[in-house]
């Protein structure tokens, strides 16, 4: 099997990427920072519906947010483009020391739009020329993996999931990281769960994330038990709550939970952990990459087109005509447990040898049409 | 038509007592462990044995639902017959 290589980061983390960040702190910027993209080849724009004049804990997330992607291991260098001169200093000293080129520049320090376009070209090109990072091989024990599903049908639980957890299990066994989120598809799980967290304290941290969703779900006036499986789950063969939401825990292999985390919290140990996000994919993602998250595996029944633009995301499907008709979308056939051409662990071995050649630089999918989003939930109306 | 074919079902753990229908040809009426009941769709389920009302339906080696009538071997098993756990 062909090795894994990554970029080993002065804190110790290890990126599969060494990505041009070029960053934009609040959506103002947004189209400066398009524009200072597009004359870079290789710059990866990041910009998101990010605002001022948050309330409560929002914006402070905002800002752990964008702080967590430059530092993300993927990021080799940042270019963070800002409005104002104040907050352009403040990011200054929040990013100095950080081991890894970033220049920050605010646009009311320029004077016109042309100028100012032409100097962030410059600053990105010295960002990029000043790298230099060098990929070296890694180990299983390097890869913290983000886990999600989408487009689910009866095919997801029974090969794309399960092909993931198997080779999960043997990530976890080699000393590495994986997460699981969207809490409220562990509604239904909790017996599942709880038999996999010995630790009492964390048993009860993950059934109270998945109690306080179930709350808000009924204060909103749903019953989510009485709801799902939904129509659709269930005209494609599933029967009861406990079998869809088996389908959608399955992909977490089957070792202990050893953590819990808050939304785009990082883990302070290697191991499998749950962290508490909201369903909708790019939000669900952009809270594992926050964690910290190097690769994404992504389990597919009907086509979705979900991805996160920092960290690979690699596409496994089940389906055989989903795979037949988006075979330029999907990276990873796993059909073939279904017609019984590849077992499980043969299924395991190819997702690792699709993240090793991703690792070396070959494209996935997703990356390949420069899909997916930063997104983060909001909690309050803005000012 | 089809003489002889086995509709393919796949059994995840080897304690469950349901297999998935992973095969388009609703019109066979055997897996190779026993007949299928006609019609049933691709991603349904059928039974591996006779389950008696009341008793446990096991997918993933998980009881995943409760029988609320006899199933006989090769029947469709879905929300006809099968209602969700007590809490």
């Amino acid at each position: 099997m062909s090795t894994l290589e990554g970029y080993v980061r002065p804190d110790g983390r290890v990126g599969l990427r060494n990505h041009a960040l070029v960053l934009s702190t609040v959506a103002l910027a947004n189209r400066w920072a398009e524009l200072t993209a597009a004359g870079h080849e290789d710059a990866l724009l990041v910009t998101g519906e990010t605002i001022r004049g948050g309330r409560g804990g929002d914006m402070p997330a905002q800002q752990e947010l964008l702080d967590a992607l430059v530092r993300h291991p993927n990021t080799g260098c940042a270019l963070v483009l800002t409005q104002d001169p104040i907050s352009a200093e403040t990011l200054r000293n929040a990013f100095a020391g950080l081991g890894k080129p970033v220049e920050v520049l605010a646009l009311l320090d320029q004077d016109g739009m042309e100028r100012a376009v032409h100097r962030s070209r410059e600053a990105l090109g010295k960002l990029i020329s000043a790298g230099g990072a060098k990929r070296q091989p890694i180990g299983l024990e390097h890869l913290s993996i983000a886990l999600e599903c989408g487009g689910s049908d009866p095919t997801s639980a029974l090969a794309s999931n399960a092909a993931i957890g198997r080779f999960v299990d043997r990530v976890i066994d080699a000393g590495g990281t994986a997460m699981i989120s969207e809490t409220v598809e562990f509604i239904g799980a909790e017996e599942i769960v709880s038999k996999r967290t010995p630790d009492p304290d964390l048993r009860q941290r993950i059934l109270d994330f998945i109690r306080t969703r179930e709350v808000w779900h009924s204060e909103d006036g749903e019953d989510y038990r009485g709801v799902n499986p939904t129509a659709e789950n269930i005209a494609g063969g599933l029967t009861t709550l406990v079998e869809k939401s088996l389908g959608a825990v399955a992909k977490s292999g089957t070792r202990d939970f050893v953590g819990a985390l808050a939304y785009g919290e990082r883990p302070s140990r290697s191991g499998l952990h749950f962290m508490d996000t909201p369903f909708f994919t790019p939000l669900s993602l952009t809270g594992m990459v926050q964690g910290g998250c190097n690769v994404v595996l992504f389990g597919l029944g009907q086509f979705n087109p979900s991805a996160n633009p920092l960290v690979p995301t690699i596409k496994v499907c089940g389906n055989e005509k989903t795979v037949a008709n988006w075979r330029d979308a999907i990276d990873i056939d796993a059909s073939t447990l279904l017609t019984g051409a590849q077992d499980l662990d043969g299924l395991a071995d190819t997702i690792q040898s699709t993240i090793a050649d991703c690792s070396r630089g070959a494209l996935c999918a997703a990356e390949r049409w420069r899909e997916g989003q930063i997104f983060f939930p909001r909690e309050s109306a803005p000012l | 038509m089809h003489e002889g074919e086995f509709r393919r079902v796949l059994v995840v753990d080897a304690g469950d007592n349901v297999g998935t229908l992973i095969d388009d040809r609703t019109d066979l009426l055997a897996h190779s462990g026993g007949p299928v009941e006609a019609g049933v769709p691709y991603g349904h389920k059928i039974a591996l044995q006779d389950i008696a009302c009341g008793g446990e339906v096991i997918k993933y080696g998980v009881t995943i639902g409760t029988a609320t009538k006899p199933i006989a071997a090769g029947a469709h098993v879905h929300v006809h017959n099968v209602s969700e756990l007590d809490e």
